[in-house]
């Protein structure tokens, strides 16, 4: 495990704080554990704005592609497929 | 039809368990690389997804032009499986199934046929391979794991009361 030092705000010095106590947690462990969340909040987003694919999201978040599916759906984070794609796949099934 | 998959619509449809009913209506091929991710933890849908390769109900196929599949990956910032499965409907004329954005943008720009989870849903349907009922419990099953916006969910669930494709 690296070490750095970083300089934070009072708010988010309290933030940590508040967490650490809340879920009797060392501040290192709450810190990681945001940044950690901060990070698949990032990808999440990306995914959800259609800039990362499902694979890669998966691959980001060290997930198995069933699992990031599991995880997308408990979280509700919606499909970017686009309501023409969905329209263009009722031709591609006619022509069969 | 000859079909070939992207992990994301071969996994939501072995969720919903509606795999095993799409491989007696379309000739599915999987790439190596999508096959290996779908069976890379022992879930109940790598499982099936294991049974139907076994079986020769989903058939596997090598993309063999490593640079050309790399390029994809590049040119449209995807993941190897996606690029793999691009490459072989391009390659071979397959139909695509990809329930993923950033690959029905690539499939779009090559001009490739495309399907996505849902559709499955409704051929089935329209097929009588699957009741009116069971096709509505299938469709709120994929609207949770396919997670569809809103416009695309209102307009299935309108196409299936009514019994059209």
């Amino acid at each position: 495990m690296g070490v750095i030092s970083l300089r934070l705000e009072n708010s988010e010095l309290k933030r940590i704080d508040d967490l650490s106590i809340q879920e009797n947690k060392g501040r290192s462990a709450v810190a990681r554990e945001l940044i950690q969340q901060g990070w698949q909040f990032r990808m999440l987003k990306q995914y959800r704005d259609g800039k990362l694919s499902l694979e890669g999201l998966a691959k980001t978040l060290d997930l198995s592609v069933g699992e990031t599916i599991d995880l997308l759906a408990e979280l509700g984070i919606e499909s970017p497929i686009e309501y023409e794609d969905y329209l263009k796949g009722f031709e591609v099934l006619t022509d069969k | 039809m000859k079909v070939v998959f992207g992990s994301s619509t071969l996994i939501l449809l072995a969720k919903v368990n509606l795999l095993r009913e799409a491989s007696d209506e379309f000739e599915i091929i999987v790439p190596e690389e999508v096959k290996r991710e779908a069976l890379v933890k022992k879930t109940a849908d790598a499982e099936l997804i294991s049974i139907l390769i076994k079986e020769r109900k989903i058939s596997v196929q090598k993309a063999d032009e490593v640079k050309a599949v790399k390029k994809l990956q590049v040119d449209f910032r995807i993941q190897k499986g996606e690029a793999e499965a691009l490459w072989l409907s391009r390659k071979y004329h397959y139909t695509i199934a990809i329930d993923d954005g950033p690959s029905i943008r690539a499939s779009k720009v090559l001009g490739l046929r495309f399907l996505t989870a849902i559709h499955f849903l409704f051929y089935m349907a329209s097929r009588n391979k699957l009741s009116s009922a069971l096709a509505q419990e299938k469709l709120t099953k994929l609207v949770q794991y396919g997670r569809y916006n809103k416009r695309i969910i209102e307009d299935a669930m309108k196409r299936l009361e009514e019994g059209r494709k």
